[in-house]
Parts: structure tokens; sequence; C-alpha cells
């Protein structure tokens, strides 16, 4: 007969099966990383995809300070 | 509904070529970002985020949705179900987190495409949007990992759910004495 550890049945059949360790140890890591995150967001960073593109706008491209493709400086 | 032991191999199929073909798509976009991060050949910079744009929306925006898709077929249309069990829980949850971060940054990754075909980019050009573009695809790489180490290890766990399930399934088959295994592995 093969016991399943998962059904809670056989020795200490009262008790429920607890949560397995890894379970628990990723939900942690999970929090943390969610905590990481508000942090960053609270101390005044965004972490939005448009915090490196121009605001409201993912259309039209504002160049860089460089040069143009066609060698022109930019003023 | 579970599925015949054809369809459900059908179904494997496409969802172990699905994920590991994102797996794949990632780490080969993460070659094109240092690329185009550390390259001093403007061609091959321009290159590079011109292909990472093609790249994320021909290959791994599709590959990350059928991956999605064919694991829940894959869930619930085999005995494992969705919420039965933790490893399965924990990989739609992860790989739900993964595409919808894959999705916030293609936003980011077209307008450096869009910046790459109308200028020359000097390696100080917007630099910090050109770190997050390498840095995403690490840390892609590295969550995608949690679903393949799952999928093969498949560790033990039921949730209550999953418990609640197998008892009355143990109590309508009538034989308090069996205990039902676990369901054939099916990857």
């Amino acid at each position: 007969m093969k016991i399943d550890d998962d059904t809670g049945v056989g020795p200490g059949r009262g008790s429920p099966p607890r949560t397995p360790r890894w379970v628990k140890v990723f939900g942690i890591i999970a929090i943390l990383l969610v905590l990481l995150f508000v942090v960053s967001l609270l101390a005044g960073g965004s972490h939005g995809p448009g915090r490196h593109t121009p605001s409201g706008d993912a259309g039209r491209h504002t160049p860089p300070s460089g040069v143009t493709d066609n060698g022109v400086q930019q003023p | 509904m579970t599925m015949t032991p054809r369809l459900r191999n059908l179904a494997l199929t496409a969802h172990v070529t699905s994920s590991v073909g994102w797996f794949g798509a990632v780490a080969g976009f993460l070659a094109l970002a240092v690329t185009g991060l550390t390259s001093q050949d403007a061609q091959m910079v321009r290159a590079a985020y011109l292909a990472m744009e093609l790249t994320a929306w021909f290959v791994i925006v599709p590959l990350a949705l059928a991956s999605l898709v064919t694991g829940l077929v894959q869930s619930l249309g085999t005995t494992w179900g969705l919420f039965r069990h933790y490893w399965v829980l924990v990989k739609l949850v992860v790989t739900i987190f993964a595409t919808i971060v894959l999705l916030m940054q293609t936003q980011p990754i077209s307008y450096m495409a869009g910046v790459a075909a109308e200028t020359t980019l000097s390696s100080a050009d917007l630099r910090e949007a050109r770190i997050s573009l390498v840095a995403h695809a690490g840390g892609g790489l590295v969550v995608l990992l949690v679903p393949a180490i799952l999928s093969v290890y498949k560790p033990r766990g039921r949730t209550r759910y999953g418990r609640r399930k197998q008892h009355e399934s143990i109590r309508s088959s009538g034989d308090t004495a069996h205990v039902e295994g676990e369901p054939a592995t099916n990857a």
C-alpha cells in the first residue's frame, strides 16, 4: 500500500499535513521581492516601463544628444 | 475533462516546446541586449536593438502566451488540476508574473529600437534604459528557471483544495484503505 503523505492519512491522522517547506521558502522570497519593489516605489523611483521613455508618448521618439543618422550634430 | 493519452502527449509537447523555446529566446535576447549596451560599433548597436524588437514581438511574446495557454490546458485536462498541487500553482503564478513583466517591457524595447533606427547611439545615450533591458532579460532567465525546475522535480505537496478533492475521490470510490497515488507523470 502506497502512502501518499499529502493526504494526511496514516500516522497523525487527526492533524492536516503542513504546507511543504519549499512552498514557505518560495512564499517568503516572493513577499520580500514585493516589499523591495514597494520600497523602491516609495523611495521616489518609478519602476514602470515609462521611466526610460518620453512621458505619455511611446510613438514619437526624442533623439538623445548625439549625431543623427546622416552625421549632422544636433544643436 | 481528462484528455486522452494521445491528446495529452500533444498538449505536453506543445507546452514543453513553447516553454523551453521561451527560455531560449530570452537567452538570445539577453545576448543582443548586452551587445547593444557594450558594443562600440554603431552599426552593431543599431542592429542589436532592431533585432531585439523583432525577437520580442515575434518570438518571445508568442512563446510566452503559448506556454501559459498550453500549461493551463495541461493542468485542466489532466488529473493534476490547476489548484491541487503546489508545484502547479507556483508554476502558474510565476508564468503569469513573467508574462506580465514581458508585456510591460515591450514598450521600452520598441522605444529603444525606434531611437536606434533614427539616430546613432553613443555609449552614454540612454544608458539606464539599456542597462534595464539587460537586467530584465537576465532576471527573466532566472525567473523562467523556476517553472522548468518545478516541472522536472514536481515537489510534493497538495493544497487544501487538492486534499479535499482527493478525500472526495477516496470516499466516492468507497475504499478508505487504498490511498490514491500521484497522477501519472506527464512531463
